[in-house]
């Protein structure tokens, strides 16, 4: 039982102690950012902690991600309940082109209404992640067998019954990966907080770009791609296992 | 009883069911048959409100349906489908004790009554309690559908081809089942289905449907024998309608007694169809049987004549 514990989550425990390592230890690496980057002064990024920039970005990622996760389920399965139906095609259309809208255009239209700081990019991320989150939760219930549907109702389930017992468990996998989607996507789409006065793990990229320091970018870079493959390897493991 | 007044079933511009009455009796086996779209599947969802009725009447020992919440008419009437749509994130017995879960039945009583539903439908179990519905054969769904929809231990069942599926084996011997339950428990059965021999063998009344309506209605052996129109005669089977009758009647009804001329040598039950009777003199090339007891002891003799002409004087 342990040992399928550890084997299961060995591999998000490894990215894990990694980005942690990579956070805490970036400092120790100076001699080799000084070969990449021989002309500048400072060649660790020391403005912020990483470890407090690193706090920021979860925390911007996690708020979009859980308003995103809400109000998509919900919406997803308002529009496929009898009431919403007549909303569903305008919804499913929306969902699959948003997806093609460039985050950074989101962001640019966010801060004139919003203003610079945190939550234009919360919102720019909730929006932009909002999409595969109602497209697969959409695409989970439509695709339960309509048999299904139809023994339930037979059988005497109430509607919320038929949600809750069937609909939402057999969508699950699908709603998940929708989630998965999002939230790897917005983990890279935050670093664009920092262009707009939201600091978080684009900060040494940007200020990078801005300064011509290519250590600097290369930090950033590192740490948002382990934090990427941290996360997503949790979400990789938590479809439930439905047999022994 | 059910009773379905002046029953029509309109979807847009198409009338499914169109102005049909079927009263089936508390006890009866009643079914449905006619060509695809002619509006049985329809009117077997009405009855639970999986479809509501366009206008007339339906009511439920004596009751209208809509008098009932639609939640609690569908509980105590058991549902049965050809797809099965059992719940594929379930296990079997999950599957099998849903409409009692529904009901607030005891875990225990739960319990006990999946396990012996699962004993009447014969499944194991050991081997089937656990599986989820991919792990199973389509006949094993089909049973597992069979025992969710009698697992309340509802009156009234609806079955849609439940057994469409099966091989003539597995179907034969669940039509068995289903029959002997339905005439050991009572229960009201109104059964759906394409097979005029499975429609023939366990219908106390046969509906035939056409267009969307009912084109006879009666005892399989009264529509058998006077359909009501051509369409009925060559549904029922055309010029097999012979065999089918044959197939309806005992070896018993056109028995006589022992003659004096010694036994025949090929026997026939005595709780044999007349077709099978038929069928032996054809393979065995004789005509005349010895028709038997259960204990294998002649009790009396059957001739070709006696077998093809009982209805004409002999
Ligand atoms: N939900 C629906 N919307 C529109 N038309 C429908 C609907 N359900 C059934 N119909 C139509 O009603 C008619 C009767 O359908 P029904 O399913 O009752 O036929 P059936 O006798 O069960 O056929 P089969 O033997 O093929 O199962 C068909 O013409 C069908 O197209
Ligand atoms: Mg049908």
């Amino acid at each position: 039982m342990t040992d399928h514990w550890a084997g299961r989550w060995r591999v998000p425990v490894i990215w894990g102690l990694l980005l942690l390592a990579g956070c805490l230890l970036m400092g120790q690496l100076e001699a080799l950012f000084r070969w990449v980057e021989p002309d500048s002064r400072d060649v660790i990024f020391s403005r912020v902690d990483f470890l407090v920039l690193l706090g920021r970005h979860l925390l911007v990622v996690s708020v979009a991600a859980v308003l995103a996760t809400l109000i998509g389920v919900g919406g997803a399965i308002a529009v496929t309940r009898p009431g919403g139906r007549d909303f569903l095609p305008l919804v499913a259309q929306v969902a699959s082109l948003g997806q093609t809208f460039p985050p950074v255009a989101v962001l640019a239209l966010a801060v004139p209404v919003l203003g610079f700081g945190t939550l234009p990019i919360v919102v720019a991320l909730l929006l932009y992640g909002l999409l595969p989150i109602v497209r697969n939760t959409l695409a989970g219930i439509e695709g339960i067998d309509p048999s299904v549907r139809e023994a339930a109702r037979g059988m005497g389930m109430t509607s919320g019954q038929i949600l809750r017992q069937v609909e939402l468990p057999l969508a699950a996998p699908v709603i998940l990966a929708g989630i998965r989607t999002s939230v790897t996507i917005n983990i890279a789409t935050a670093a664009l907080g920092a262009t707009v006065g939201s600091s978080n793990l684009g900060d040494p990229i940007i200020s990078g770009i801005v300064n011509g320091n290519t250590a600097y970018i290369v930090q950033g870079a590192v740490l948002i791609a382990l934090l990427a493959l941290t996360v997503d390897s949790v979400f990789a493991r938590l479809a439930p296992a439905r047999r022994a | 009883m059910i009773e379905l007044i002046n029953i029509s079933k309109r979807f847009g511009s198409t009338t499914a069911v169109d102005s049909i009455s079927l009263k089936v009796e508390s006890g009866e086996f009643c079914c449905l048959v006619g060509t695809s779209g002619c509006g049985k599947s329809t009117t077997l969802r009405m009855i639970n409100r999986l479809i509501e009725h366009s206008d007339g009447e339906i009511h439920i020992d004596q009751q209208p349906i809509r008098s009932f919440k639609e939640e609690a008419l569908r509980r105590r009437i058991g549902y049965a489908i050809q797809s099965t749509g059992l719940f594929p994130h379930w296990t079997v017995a999950r599957n099998i004790g849903l409409v009692p879960r529904l009901l607030k039945w005891p875990k225990s009583k739960v319990d006990a009554r999946v396990e012996e539903l699962m004993t009447l439908l014969g499944l194991s179990m050991d081997e089937f309690a656990g599986k989820y519905p991919d792990q199973l054969s389509g006949g094993q769904a089909q049973r597992v559908g069979v025992a969710r929809a009698l697992a309340a231990d509802p009156d009234i069942l609806l079955m849609d081809e439940p057994f469409g599926a099966l091989d003539p084996i597995t179907r034969e011997s669940l039509q068995l089942e289903l029959r002997d339950l339905q005439a050991r428990l009572g229960k009201t059965i109104v059964f759906v289905t394409h097979d005029m021999d499975e429609a023939l063998a366990l219908a106390d009344r046969l509906v035939v449907m056409h267009e969307g309506r009912i084109m006879q209605q009666g005892h399989p052996l009264s529509v058998l024998r006077e359909p009501a129109n051509d369409f009925v005669a060559s549904l029922l089977g055309g010029e097999d309608r012979g065999l089918k009758e044959a197939a309806l009647l005992p070896v018993s009804e056109r028995m006589m007694p022992l003659g004096t001329g010694g036994v025949a040598r090929e026997r026939i039950d005595q709780g044999a169809s007349l077709r099978e009777a038929l069928s032996v003199m054809l393979w065995r090339r004789v005509e005349r049987l010895a028709v038997v007891d259960d204990d294998d002891i002649p009790i009396g003799e059957l001739s070709f004549r006696r077998l093809v002409g009982a209805r004409i004087h002999d």
